[in-house]
């Protein structure tokens, strides 16, 4: 008798766990929820401002624009209510704005680093300045957000620019036996002309099975198999679900910039080496002066630590500090721990150069 | 023993996970070092390339049926689209440019002596100059 209580208890735990499982396989979070207003466009890019919720006499003066990767949402920056750098520093009383890149057509095949850095930037920095009334800003920017701040950085260093946070930045791609992705595109393997004369855009498809072929066993079976026992811990179900919906959110990037990423970058190392050039400007990472919070993820398989650490004796500020953190490229802002670590650290640092 | 202390049943399976994960941890390790290699880079290399040039004469031809189709249809090709979409882009962009003129205008005009001395209603308000098409987003994206 007890046995039979007991296999139809296992039953329903099953029956629990599999429904759970396909709601979470077929069904999106609701991710990016802290209120926000749209104040400018320009083709898919939006610049959104989050709504303050400190009066405005307790906030911080110097506004902050968030600037993330060409192939991802932004969302994960607002992952989910609770588990939000934005929201966390809103909290805080910092006038946060983020520049969403949209998703390129067709038509923006030739879009390249020059057009983010020299075109929409300064057009969504002014946006922001103006709606702020601000003289200066601070700006963040993750994985080739990263990469695109930093260029921007060194291209206008005299536009009001005060405060940089890089969070796992390509910067430096000098060490190839380090980087998978070096190796995978490399010119006797990947052909870059006849992938982007076929597709125009850089599939999202094939950017995120790159991305997950880095860590196979991790990415579609470890996963998976942590997720099914983690089933009946509604922490681990919303955790797993908001990211779910954030990483199965693909869509190309645009043909010239990742040209620009692959050739440049990847093949040539031309920012490190003083040989970026950027619509006849050569970046100059010695006109890089803001104040400089270089944080590197320790277990990061995609940014590995080697690639974001050059970049300190490279740079004119005075200012600066590398703060190292035990996660990978996403979990550092993403993960569980991101709410003790890595916000906190970035908001005391950001603390004192906001006021 | 603890666990039984405890009141709580012992899980046979906790050495299957255990026998499992320790696996797991072996094969990603192969995995990774098996991906970071030249062989695995030419591998792929080779398949994408010969997935692509096998794929292009299909390509190119529906291209150029799709192209004809649109025409005998009286509708415009993904090109014609394309170079619409750019040029509202270019239109949009010098928009903007327009704009951070005005914005400028207003400023300056906001600062002279005019402007500061002249009847409060007509003061400028360069505090309000957020656009007024704004629009709440909270809870959607």
């Amino acid at each position: 008798m007890a046995e039979t209580v007991s296999l139809s208890n296992d039953w329903t735990v099953l029956d629990r766990k599999l429904k759970t499982f396909n709601r979470l396989m077929t069904t999106k979070a609701a991710i990016a929820q802290t209120p926000k207003e749209l104040i400018w466009t320009l083709n898919k890019a939006k610049l959104y401002r989050y709504v303050p919720v400190v009066p405005a006499e307790k906030r911080y003066p110097v506004p902050m624009i968030l600037i993330f990767a060409l192939m991802n949402r932004p969302t994960i920056l607002d992952l989910r209510p609770g588990h939000s750098f934005v929201e966390y520093m809103v909290g805080k009383g910092y006038d946060i704005y983020l520049l969403d890149w949209g998703v390129p057509g067709p038509e923006d095949s030739n879009l390249k680093f020059d057009d983010y850095t020299l075109d929409y930037m300064p057009r969504a920095i002014r946006k922001m300045m103006q709606v702020s009334g601000a003289k200066e800003f601070s700006m963040l920017g993750w994985c080739i957000g990263a990469i695109l701040t930093t260029i921007y950085a060194a291209l206008r260093p005299d536009d009001g620019l005060r405060n940089l946070v890089l969070l796992t930045a390509p910067l430096d791609f000098s060490n190839r036996e380090q980087l998978t992705f070096s190796r995978w595109t490399d010119e006797r393997y990947f052909d870059l002309d006849k992938v982007l004369a076929a597709f125009g855009n850089m599939p999202g498809e094939m950017i995120d099975f790159g991305a997950k072929a880095l860590k196979p066993v991790e990415n579609y079976i470890t996963n998976y198999l942590k997720l099914w026992e983690g089933l009946e811990d509604p922490r681990v179900v919303e955790a797993w679900h908001s990211m779910n919906t954030w990483v199965t959110d693909i869509f190309p990037m645009a043909g010239g910039a990742y040209r620009q990423l692959i050739v440049d970058f990847y093949r040539n190392n031309r920012l490190v080496k003083g040989e970026l050039n950027i619509r006849g400007e050569l970046v100059d990472l010695k006109r890089l002066r803001a104040n400089l919070l270089n944080v590197i993820a320790e277990g990061d398989h995609i940014t590995p630590p080697c690639q974001s650490e050059a970049i300190l004796p490279k740079i004119g500020s005075t200012d600066t500090e590398v703060y190292r953190v035990r996660g990978g490229h996403i979990g550092i802002m993403a993960g569980s721990g991101a709410h003790k670590q890595t916000w906190p650290h970035i908001d005391s640092w950001l603390a004192d150069r906001s006021r | 023993m603890a666990g039984e202390k405890n009141g709580a049943t012992a899980d046979p399976f906790e050495a299957f996970r255990k026998v499992r994960d320790t696996y797991f941890e072996g094969m990603s390790k192969v995995m990774i070092d098996a991906v970071n290699t030249e062989e695995y880079a030419q591998a792929t290399g080779t398949l994408l390339n010969n997935y692509l040039t096998a794929s292009a004469p299909f390509r190119e031809a529906m291209d150029k049926a799709m192209v004809t189709a649109l025409e005998q249809l009286s509708l415009p090709s993904r090109q014609q689209v394309i170079a619409l979409a750019e040029r509202f882009t270019n239109l949009e962009t010098r928009l903007d440019d327009l704009d951070a003129k005005l914005d400028r205008i207003v400023e300056l005009a906001s600062r002279s002596p005019v402007a500061t001395t002249g009847p409060p209603g007509e003061r400028t308000r360069t505090s309000d100059a957020g656009p007024k098409s704004r629009q709440q987003t909270g809870g959607k994206h």
